[in-house]
């Protein structure tokens, strides 16, 4: 039986998800990271992107954040997102629609738009909830 | 004496007035519960994110005051309600919004103020008080997500293009449903943690909660100086929506409390109307009765 530590998933309208995990992984500005138990004291923001939770008996849990920070703290994580969809609540034709308008909209717009940098964070939301969308049947 | 007829209509009056009044009362007894539940739910979140900002946010070598060169000018939320019908909710809060507009342009600042809810726009139009921004989303809900990050959005652009260098909020501290405590509390630039200063009214404990815990050594990525405006939004963020709920539960408590005793006086006028209407009644036929008696008087 592999090490867990506990882990907490909030939002400002509420506590989404609560209990131990084996790992989570999330998306920083500086890329993909993983957690593992006994982790250093650690803090980041997090961008748009899907997070998943490795649970002690061997399930994934993901949901897609649109930002916000993860912080571990005497080996306890807690994602502070700014919200966080579970990948059941998605709609994929939908999403890959958004996919659609926010490539188009963020494909036109120059780097020194003051646009650029909200547009590349719906582009990478939207994608996050496509690729979210594709684990639905994921193992429950 | 009214007439029996006038007493009558007075009475249907009373009580059509108290059907509305019991139903408002009822609806926003609903809304308060749902608010309160919002506002609790909030709470892990808050204290999370104060722990996080107490320690990226006051660490040395990062600066998150106003720009250097700064104007002195403080922009002034004042979180008002759509409706009416809440008994002394906006009046009172508009009167801490004035206090709060002598104190800050006591300490020489300028004020831009930022009106939310059609009371607050309304109130400020009736005064003459120019208002520079304004927002009336006239949702059944005041306190969304959406509208606490495009207040937190404008008073950090304008921080950051230093067109403000200090930023508050008027709203209304929720105690209980009959309890309501208008409040100024002064978001930007953020105090140090320990600094009890945060809220310049009374009561503190309506202020984001701060961890008064030791600093934590914490490994931060990218960097602290990138984190720190993150950190900062997300934080200004959290302290509006925190306050906007307050002031959500505070509105449907008010007005909960003044459909309550507005019910009770309609049931108290349509007991002594009844009453009323009971005498006259009586009269009337006491007075048929005697010219009854008076006419077979006469005819003997």
């Amino acid at each position: 039986m592999a090490a867990t530590f506990s882990f907490t998933l909030v939002t400002p309208t509420g506590m989404v998800a609560e209990g131990q995990a084996e790992e989570v992984s999330a998306i920083g500005p500086l890329g993909e990271f993983g957690v593992l138990p006994d982790h250093i004291n650690f803090i980041t923001s997090l961008v748009p992107g899907v997070l998943e939770a490795r649970l002690p008996d061997g399930e994934a849990m993901h949901w897609v954040v649109s930002g916000g920070f993860a912080e571990v703290k005497d080996g306890v994580m807690t994602v502070l997102a700014s919200s966080a969809e579970s990948p059941e609540s998605i709609d994929a034709s939908a999403a890959a629609a958004q996919v659609r308008d926010a490539d188009e909209k963020f494909s036109n717009l120059s780097f020194y738009d003051p646009d650029y940098a909200p547009a590349q964070e719906a582009l990478m939301l939207a994608r996050a909830r496509v690729e979210a969308a594709a684990l639905k049947p994921a193992p429950r | 004496m009214a007439s029996l007829k006038a007493i009558r209509r007075r009475i249907a009056s009373a009580k059509s007035t108290q059907q509305i009044t019991r139903a408002l009362k009822l609806v926003s007894a609903a809304r308060l519960r749902r608010a309160q539940e919002a506002l609790a739910n909030s709470l892990p979140y808050s204290e999370a994110l104060a722990r996080v900002a107490d320690s990226l946010l006051t660490s040395e070598g990062i600066s998150v005051g106003p720009v250097e060169g700064a104007q002195k000018r403080s922009m002034l939320v004042v979180v008002a309600s759509d409706r009416g019908l809440a008994g002394g909710y906006n009046s009172y809060l508009f009167r801490a919004a004035e206090a709060a507009r002598r104190e800050i342009r006591g300490a020489g600042f300028e004020i831009e103020l930022f009106a939310v809810g059609k009371k607050a726009v309304d109130h400020f139009k009736r005064s003459g008080v120019p208002v520079a921004l304004s927002r009336v989303d006239n949702l059944p809900r005041l306190a969304t997500i959406a509208l606490a990050r495009d207040i937190a959005a404008r008073m950090l652009a304008d921080y950051s293009s230093g067109a403000i260098d200090e930023a508050g909020i008027v709203y209304t501290h929720f105690q209980s449903a009959v309890t309501q405590k208008a409040v100024y509390e002064r978001l930007l630039p953020v105090k140090p943690p320990g600094d009890a200063g945060i809220q310049d009214g009374a009561s503190v404990d309506g202020a984001m909660p701060k961890t008064g815990a030791p600093k934590i050594d914490y490994l931060v990525e990218p960097s602290r100086a990138e984190l720190a405006p993150v950190v900062l939004r997300g934080y200004l963020e959290a302290a509006v929506y925190h306050a906007l709920l307050e002031a959500e539960a505070s509105e449907q408590g008010a007005r909960m409390t003044a459909m309550d005793s507005a019910t009770n006086n309609a049931i108290e006028m349509i007991s002594s109307l009844t009453l009323e209407m009971n005498r006259a009644r009586q009269a009337q036929i006491t007075r048929e009765l005697m010219d009854i008696v008076g006419g077979a008087e006469a005819l003997r």
